[in-house]
């Protein structure tokens, strides 16, 4: 084993777990902090990817794009549209208790699939979307390139996580906390819960279509298996389930120890016989489920579980 | 305490994994073992051990060391291909990765993983026409045509065999749109009809109702593009069952022995199939498959399994010419052994491709599936082989090149 090799696979492991991150943040500003019960989350992170992957491709083979903008520009795009398609499914269905809303954005979230599958002159289909560039691409090759994108995407975890952050301690994210808990309470001292858990959901979707963009950049070509809802939605809700909803450190927390299990588990079954080829990867998705129920037994509330923020003079929320 | 544990638990068997056999070289195998393409995997798979048994048996690689084929499993999906091939590479130090196996998860590995890493790939099956141009420094290859290929010849076969009008119904998937496209370019090129052109969902119980649209525009045959297991048997079903279609026309996808025991060899006399294939003249090829199915008791004629064997050898045979297990050096020998001009070296024919090698004699691969002469994108133009239902398996009738 080379240290070289154990850096870099932490490099590429760390790339994943830091999008995953992304999507865990997000989820928690509208479960964690909402109580919305999203289980829509491939959609949003397929609107960030592809809008990205539009606006940024080189070149564009029978669909509309190739439009070589800066990649910041592709990702402020990915934004603004998931945030409009946010905003447009949380005035219809934001009002619905947590699991009316869960089969509702599962609707949505196949619906936003299918356009995806079959509006060819905009995403190329199935096909894919080719040719799409990486930050400072021209700048740096080969390895150098993996560390710097690495770099990048934890970059915008920190940022997710500062604005996060900044939201929970709020006074908004305290709104928040009390309509979750409590939504008749909230409502009977003036607040407009209706509005409040509009913006919560926009804002999630936000970043979930910035997480989308990150991966169509990491992979440089993105197609609609990368969509599939175990790999997104699945994972997002074990993530953050199990580092601890509410906690935005637990988020992060979750995404890096959950795709660790995800993808350490393949080392462990590497150890079995070559005759074992094949039974060993069903074997890993089985000690995936083991780990899992081990986590999520052990810390009930998450790795880290929530904590309401102190205030000043004031009994704890 | 228990994270601690698992961690170091971890951390050791990280480890260990690199310790383990460090004389051998090792070659990964990127095939999605879980997913939606379980169902092919194990003969592929077995393709690519034949390899490496061939290899150890002929002397081994370079001074007689063993060749290793690491198997990671990409699960036919872009997340997990990326974080196995990342494995591959990095953890088990792979010389150069096989695989992956369908075309998004191939690509995806290959930009964030086989490519800035500098590693050699050699996908057997991805046929995806957006490969062609991929801006990869030369290190990703592919040995079966591009779908483009595959639609264009289908078109020549089905118009071969009188067929004027057709409806086409394809799996709403990379697979299917790239095939369906390009076939019905060249069909409607060369004169024929399309009566209907519709693509369906994959995993539904009932498509009666898109087959009786297409049964409506009283075209002569379907042609389904799609995979068997998931959709094409229960399409040519149907159709039977209501009397829609009685002549069926498929891709490599439908041919797979589900469909002869979920249909009937009976109804398929009249339907026939098409799939990448080997050279006609090719007399190894026999030769192989007869050793395939004595070593692992069938299933030499199960789709991709040749490809799988010739894309290990290649790379097998790249790591000799390059005389070490540096990863530019095995990328920068692949096309001397792979194309004209050279000695010919054929399948199971370690041993003497490996004399040639030392004798400093170059050496051109014909591989089972074909010759393998890589253009400068690293795609292969290739063969399609005309297949029909015979007993309970499938015959090849006719090669188009």
């Amino acid at each position: 084993m080379e240290l070289t090799g154990l850096f870099f696979y932490f490099v590429s492991f760390l790339t994943m777990a830091g999008i995953y991150a992304v999507i865990c943040l997000a989820l928690n500003i509208q479960w964690g902090f909402g109580g919305l019960f999203n289980a829509g989350i491939a959609g949003f992170y397929a609107i960030g990817a592809y809008s990205a992957a539009i606006i940024t491709s080189t070149a564009a083979s029978n669909n509309v794009g190739g439009l070589q903008q800066p990649i910041f520009v592709g990702m402020a795009v990915a934004a603004v549209i998931a945030g409009l398609v946010g905003w447009g499914i949380a005035r219809l269905c934001v009002s619905l208790k947590s699991d009316y809303l869960a089969m509702a954005t599962i609707g949505i979230a196949e619906i936003i699939r299918l356009v995806i599958v079959n509006e060819e002159w905009l995403t190329n289909g199935s096909l894919g979307v080719s040719n799409i560039p990486r930050p400072f691409e021209g700048v740096f090759k080969g390895q150098t390139a993996e560390i710097v994108f690495v770099l990048f995407v934890w970059i915008i975890v920190l940022l997710t996580y500062f604005i996060s952050q900044r939201l929970h301690k709020s006074p908004w994210g305290r709104v928040l906390r009390a309509i979750r808990d409590n939504e008749d309470a909230a409502e009977s001292i003036g607040k407009d819960t209706h509005s409040f858990r509009t913006q919560t959901f926009v804002i999630g979707a936000i970043f979930m279509a910035l997480a989308g963009a990150l991966s169509a950049h990491y992979f440089k070509y993105f197609s609609p298996d990368a969509t599939e809802p175990i790999l997104i939605t699945f994972l997002a809700w074990v993530m953050l389930i199990a580092g601890g909803s509410g906690n935005n450190k637990g988020a992060i927390a979750g995404a890096l120890v959950v795709w660790a299990i995800w993808s350490m588990t393949e080392i462990l079954t590497g150890f079995l016989p070559s005759e074992w080829a094949t039974r060993s990867s069903y074997m890993r998705m089985l000690l995936i489920g083991l780990f899992l129920q081990f986590v999520l037994q052990r810390y009930r509330s998450g790795l880290l579980p929530e904590r309401a923020p102190k205030l000043d003079k004031l009994r704890r929320s | 305490m228990n994270k601690t544990l698992l961690m170091l638990t971890t951390a050791a068997c990280i480890t260990f994994a690199g310790l383990a056999g460090a004389e051998d070289i090792k070659v990964g195998a990127l095939m999605g073992v879980t997913g939606p393409l379980a169902n092919f995997i194990p003969p592929i798979l077995n393709g690519a051990k034949l390899a490496e048994a061939d290899v150890n048996k002929g002397g081994g690689l370079l001074d007689g060391q063993t060749m290793k084929l690491v198997v990671a499993d990409s699960q036919a999906s872009a997340q997990p291909s990326v974080d196995a091939a990342g494995k591959l590479v990095n953890i088990e130090n792979v010389v150069a990765i096989m695989g992956a196996l369908s075309s998004g998860a191939t690509i995806a590995a290959a930009n964030a993983v086989a490519i800035p890493n500098g590693v050699l790939q050699v996908s057997p099956t991805a046929t995806a026409p957006s490969m062609t141009n991929l801006e990869d420094n030369d290190y990703v290859y592919r040995i079966v045509p591009s779908d483009n290929y595959q639609g264009k010849v289908l078109a020549r076969a089905v118009l071969e065999e009188g067929f004027k009008k057709v409806a086409i119904t394809y799996v709403n998937n990379d697979y299917g749109v790239g095939i369906g496209n390009t076939f019905k370019v060249e069909y409607e090129k060369l004169g024929g009809v399309v009566t209907k052109f519709s693509k369906h969902e994959d995993k539904k119980n009932s498509y009666r109702g898109e087959l009786a649209t297409l049964a409506s525009s009283s075209a002569d045959a379907l042609v389904v593009i799609a995979y068997a297991a998931g959709s094409g048997a229960k399409i040519v079903k149907q159709s039977l069952e209501n009397g829609f279609f009685e002549k069926f026309i498929g891709t490599d996808g439908l041919r797979d022995d589900i469909l002869i025991q979920q249909i009937g060899a009976e109804a398929l006399a009249s339907s026939f199939f098409t799939s990448p294939s080997s050279p006609s003249s090719n007399a190894a090829t026999e030769a192989f498959h007869a050793r395939f199915d004595e070593t692992f008791g069938g299933g030499s004629d199960k789709p991709f399994v040749d490809q799988a064997y010739d894309a290990t050898m290649l790379i097998a045979l790249a790591i000799q010419q390059a005389g070490s297990t540096d990863r530019a050096a095995v990328k920068n020998a692949l096309r001397s052994v792979a194309n004209a001009p050279g000695e010919i070296v054929g399948p199971g024919e370690w041993a003497k491709a490996r004399e040639l090698i030392s004798a400093g004699k170059d050496i051109n691969y014909e591989g089972v599936s074909g010759a393998h002469e890589f253009d400068e994108n690293g795609d292969v133009a290739g063969y399609i082989g005309k297949y029909i239902v015979e007993g309970d398996s499938y015959k090849q009738t006719k090669i188009f090149n």
